[in-house]
């Protein structure tokens, strides 16, 4: 089964497009959750490594090095901790790709879900990207004070709220039983 | 009653009952909330002994990382803490680390006498 891939929010096709650097690497969603602190040590390589295309000092109203380390970190750890609880099916492939451009850095993480998770976290999507981001934060604080279930959404709204990060989502269809959910984050090297 | 302790791969949480203080370290980003149950355990603790003493401190000064599902935990201890209104809260921060300068904050806005001070 192959359909138009559904996309959301701030999506854009990058692979092959003019960049100052791409790099890329693939794991397995079953690793991360052997041992949890993989997503840690693979976020903390990857800040690092990204960091340095900062200059010290930064140009004048840009991030330092070591805040713009520090987001990378929070990021990707949401990121690959996302990959690792939420992929299902056959499929268990997370692929991580990030460009680089004068003013910002796009991050892409795509793991795999079975059919039934997409409805779910589309819905998500769409209320995170046209709702009040305030508003839906401390909602789903004190929603999940009172059910104690977990806050969902909850890193992907800080994340928008406080650090305002950009993203994009995209549902693609890769048989009957796996989807492939990609999420992009840009992140702009201005000061927010 | 002495320190208690928790001590993990990357963190450690002390809790001070001379002091009223529990003290997050290093970089905690567990799992879910049951891998966070000792640490709500011991907030739970800090805030019950806390309530003759009138004050509990949270000291994130030297925590360089907290997951999303952290934030969920101190959120919802500051939540209970606001329905209880038995304890004020002090929390301390570090403007030296970031998430800290732009996160710490959400905080008072789920209690409003949550204390914060950024050192």
């Amino acid at each position: 089964m192959r359909s138009q891939p559904a996309t959301y929010g701030h999506w854009e096709q990058l692979d092959g497009m003019p960049s100052l650097g791409r790099y890329t690497m693939d794991l397995d969603a079953r690793h991360l959750t052997q041992y949890w602190r993989r997503c840690s040590l693979s976020s903390n390589f990857w800040s690092r490594y990204m960091a340095l295309w900062i200059p010290t000092p930064p140009a004048p109203g840009h991030l330092r090095r070591d805040a713009m380390e520090h987001i990378l970190s929070y990021l990707l750890n949401e990121l690959f901790e996302n990959c690792a609880k939420f992929s299902g099916g056959p499929f268990q492939r997370i692929a991580y790709a990030a460009w680089v451009h004068e003013e910002r850095m796009v991050f892409e993480l795509t793991n795999h879900v079975q059919p039934a998770a997409q409805a779910p976290f589309a819905a998500l999507i769409e209320e995170m990207l046209t709702g009040d981001l305030d508003e839906l934060y401390f909602q789903r604080l004190e929603a999940s004070a009172e059910s104690n279930a977990p806050g969902s959404g909850l890193g992907y709204l800080t994340l928008m709220k406080d650090y305002g990060i950009r993203f994009g989502f995209r549902f693609s269809a890769i048989t009957n039983a796996s989807i492939a959910v990609g999420v992009q984050a840009h992140v702009a090297l201005k000061e927010w | 009653m002495s320190i208690v302790q928790i001590q993990g791969e990357e963190y450690m949480v002390e809790y001070d009952p001379a002091s009223h203080t529990l003290t997050l370290r290093g970089t905690v980003r567990l799992q879910n909330s049951d891998e966070y149950a000792p640490i709500t355990e011991l907030l739970q603790t800090a805030h019950d002994a806390a309530s003759a003493a009138g004050q509990l401190t949270l000291d994130f000064r030297q925590l360089q990382f907290l997951n999303s599902s952290g934030i969920s935990m101190i959120s919802k201890f500051v939540i209970n803490g606001r329905k209880q209104n038995r304890v004020p809260l002090r929390v301390l921060g570090s403007q030296e680390i970031y998430w800290q300068q732009k996160s710490l904050a959400n905080l008072q806005k789920l209690w409003p006498k949550v204390v914060i001070e950024i050192l």
